[in-house]
């Protein structure tokens, strides 16, 4: 291990960014914040994109890890203990120059703080803590701040951190028990889920709870056919609430922007099948609010780990956003949309467009009828649609070229809907038909997944809620 | 057939409300008036030669009883709405919101159901283009600390959005004292800590505003330009996506896009 005594804070952020950029969480959502006079910042629900690096991904929070020294041996890690690398740590105060500079010049919207572990997972969870203490406290930092809780760390500490952070998370890491053990032998799966489900408990009784126990048992929801025996044995356990630790002088909620994890796909073999299951039961019985998907590279040229000398399973990752949409926003089960069968997402086809030929029973649907979680389900129409759809058909019956003139693509949508009893063209519903019509229909995928297509990372939610309220201060003076 | 009477305002919305008002009140009929915007440039878009044309004077009084009316009778988003496509760079924006309110009047505060009535939704159309442009600049926007302690930043954006993203940095950074100048229009919103914000006309670039760098502004600049490329994944390295998401149009003004 090599460990530079006085390295200058520009070799540390290049060090500890460089090793926290795996990570693909990077959202600010999720609460609204005013600003208060004497600290510094406020947050904004919708969350704010600062800047896109090279890979075209969104920087909206300095995302850095404390450090990258680690006495755990992941395989797929880089930070490794068995990598001979370069190894940094900032100190807490760094941590809060860094934050605040940064955020003064609106480069970004808060702190996203990860860590190897150094020492143990209390000590390291410890230095977090001060970190973030110190920002808030001292600093008044007022911003969005994100923290990874370090499994095996302390209940305590955690309570403690997640009174003054925004969002909180636990990576899974990888979807199943077995998995975790051979390419994580350090980590427990239990673990890991153990402070997902404090979190979550201390999020439901918020203010009022100091008890000692919690008593509600919840029932686990699961996927037939899909058990699993972690999460079930977690949330039907009885947990000891630590006491109640809010700190004196802060206002606001526990965790208010909630939790999120990541999940490494591509490294070990569960199908697409096992992986949705595991997300679905997440969202059902821990109230997550966002499962990442992270493509797996072999960085450390692990032979025991599948190569990737192809690049990342990028197109894999893709369809599992699309479908982790489908079941967070448009009502859609993982049951739905795969089985033992069929335990993967078809390569040409989003999920939905997917689910729909399997479906052809259900349409066509009448626009000027269907309920909004109908309308929903329709190939190429999205939430916007759907509302622009209902808010326009109160005032009047819509055909086609109204559909159009509300900006809904109807490139997918026409096979699957009618206007008034009438299709656009005369259709004859037929699978083979509307397969090769849907194939012909270039998939919006990600750039650089396949050539000359023209995508959005957002193509699945049609536009973006965000308004921003004009002032009254709009009077021009001139000096 | 008469004539038609195009009423020529100031490109505010404080000018278009009053040409709103003294169109409609002007007794000639929806269908004989028309309201035409100032270009950027100060100029009028498309003479016609068989009108006759009057100029409005832009009245606070009689723009504040439009915007009064709006939010009664029709409401208050729909007024937040209207304002943002006044603040819009859309050709013939000043007549499209009087067509817009004349429905509006009429229908009152469910308008915006009527989407598949044209007005109504080129309505919807420019006030999201605008307020997409504004929730971009929210992040877009970059701060150099100048030796006295003043924070600038210079925008070029394409629509007026200045007005609109102003408040959410006198919300952020409420104890510091900033400056947001829109080259392109030659205007800068203005914030004092403890003071409302207020936006100012600059006639000619106040370059010593803006030169005066601190010593640890450079520091920073460059602190931020290694964590901007360094937290890039090499192995997805994809300027087509980077381009979509960040338009080079943006960039120029971008601390981590400069040399
Ligand atoms: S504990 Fe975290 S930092 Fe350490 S090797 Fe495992 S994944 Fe990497």
């Amino acid at each position: 291990m090599v460990i530079q005594e006085n390295m200058s804070l520009q070799r540390k952020l290049e060090i500890l960014s460089d090793a926290a950029k795996y990570d693909v969480a990077c959202t600010s959502s999720g609460v609204d914040r005013k600003g208060s006079q004497g600290s510094m910042g406020n947050s904004v629900a919708c969350g704010i994109c600062h800047s896109f690096s090279a890979d075209g991904r969104c920087i909206s929070l300095l995302k850095i890890l404390f450090t990258n020294e680690c006495i755990f041996d992941c395989k797929y890690c880089i930070n490794r203990s068995s990598n001979d690398i370069v190894r940094a740590s900032f100190t807490p105060q760094e941590v809060c120059e860094l934050t605040m500079e940064f955020y003064k010049r609106n480069y970004i919207e808060g702190l996203f703080l990860s860590s190897g572990i150094l020492v143990s997972p209390n000590y390291t969870m410890e230095l977090i803590l001060e970190t973030i203490r110190l920002l808030r406290e001292v600093h008044r930092f007022n911003g969005y701040i994100h923290c990874k809780a370090i499994p095996g760390a302390d209940p305590v500490l955690i309570e403690t951190l997640g009174w003054y952070t925004d969002r909180m998370s636990v990576n899974l890491e990888l979807p199943t028990a077995e998995s975790l053990k051979e390419l994580a032998p350090h980590k427990n799966r239990k673990n890991i889920l153990k402070p997902i489900r404090q979190i979550q408990l201390r999020r439901e009784h918020n203010k009022e709870f100091i008890g000692i126990t919690d008593n509600t048992v919840s029932s686990p929801k699961m996927i037939t056919g899909r058990e699993d025996n972690d999460i079930k044995e977690i949330v039907t356990t009885k947990t000891s609430l630590v006491p109640y630790q809010k700190p004196v002088g802060i206002n606001r909620r526990y965790v208010p922007a909630g939790q999120s994890t990541q999940i490494i796909i591509g490294a070990t073999k569960e199908t697409d099948y096992q992986i949705m299951s595991v997300s679905q039961a997440l969202y059902d019985n821990f109230d997550l609010k966002r499962v990442f998907y992270s493509a797996f590279m072999n960085i450390n040229q692990d032979n025991r780990l599948p190569a990737t000398t192809q690049g990342p399973p990028l197109l894999r990752e893709h369809r599992l956003y699309q479908a982790d949409w489908l079941l967070r926003f448009y009502g859609f089960h993982t049951n739905e949309l795969l089985d033992e069968k069929n335990p993967n997402f078809n390569v040409l086809l989003d999920p939905k467009c997917d689910w729909a030929l399997r479906h052809l029973d259900l349409f066509p649907v009448e626009v000027n009828k269907a309920d909004y979680y109908t309308l929903l389900r329709v190939p190429g129409i999205g939430t916007n649609s759907a509302r622009r759809i209902i808010m326009a058909r109160k005032s009047a019956v819509l055909d086609f070229k109204d559909l159009k003139r509300l900006g809904i693509v109807l490139k997918r949508a026409v096979y699957f809907i009618t206007c008034n009893g009438r299709t656009m063209y005369p259709i004859k519903i037929d699978e083979n038909f509307i397969t090769r019509q849907l194939l012909s229909i270039k998939d919006r995928l990600p750039f650089g997944i396949d050539k000359d297509i023209t995508y959005q990372q957002l193509s699945l939610f049609d536009d973006v809620n965000f308004q921003i309220n004009p002032s009254q201060a709009m009077k021009i003076a001139n000096i | 057939m008469s004539t038609i009477k195009i009423f020529l305002c100031e490109n505010s919305i404080d000018g278009i409300f009053t040409a709103v008002y003294v169109a409609w009140s002007s007794g000639y009929g929806h269908s004989n008036v028309k309201i035409e915007e100032e270009c950027e440039d100060h100029s009028y878009s498309n003479m016609e030669l068989f009108s006759d044309y009057i100029t409005v004077k832009t009245d606070y009084d009689l723009a504040m009883k439009v915007s009064r009316s709006i939010k009664n009778k029709i409401s208050e988003e729909v007024y937040q709405i209207v304002c943002r496509v006044a603040l819009s760079n859309h050709i013939g924006k000043a007549d499209l919101i009087y067509r817009f309110l004349i429905r509006g009047f009429q229908i009152g505060s469910g308008i915006m159901e009527h989407l598949s009535e044209e007005v109504v939704s080129t309505v919807f159309k420019i006030n999201r283009y605008v307020s997409y442009e504004a929730h971009h600049f929210l992040g877009f926007v970059r701060f150099s600390k100048q030796e006295s302690g003043l924070l600038t930043s210079v925008i070029h954006p394409k629509n007026n959005v200045l007005s609109l993203i102003s408040s959410h940095f006198a919300d952020r950074l409420s104890n510091e004292k900033f400056v947001i100048y829109d080259e392109n229009r030659k205007t800068a919103s203005v914030h004092i800590p403890g003071r409302p914000w207020f936006i100012v006309q600059i006639s000619d670039y106040n370059v010593n505003l803006f030169e005066d760098i601190s010593c640890e502004e450079d520091e920073y600049q460059d602190l931020w330009k290694t964590f901007f490329d360094s937290i890039a994944i090499k192995e997805r390295t994809n300027p087509k996506l980077q381009r979509n998401n960040l338009p080079l149009r943006f960039r120029g003004d971008m601390t981590e896009f400069k040399p």
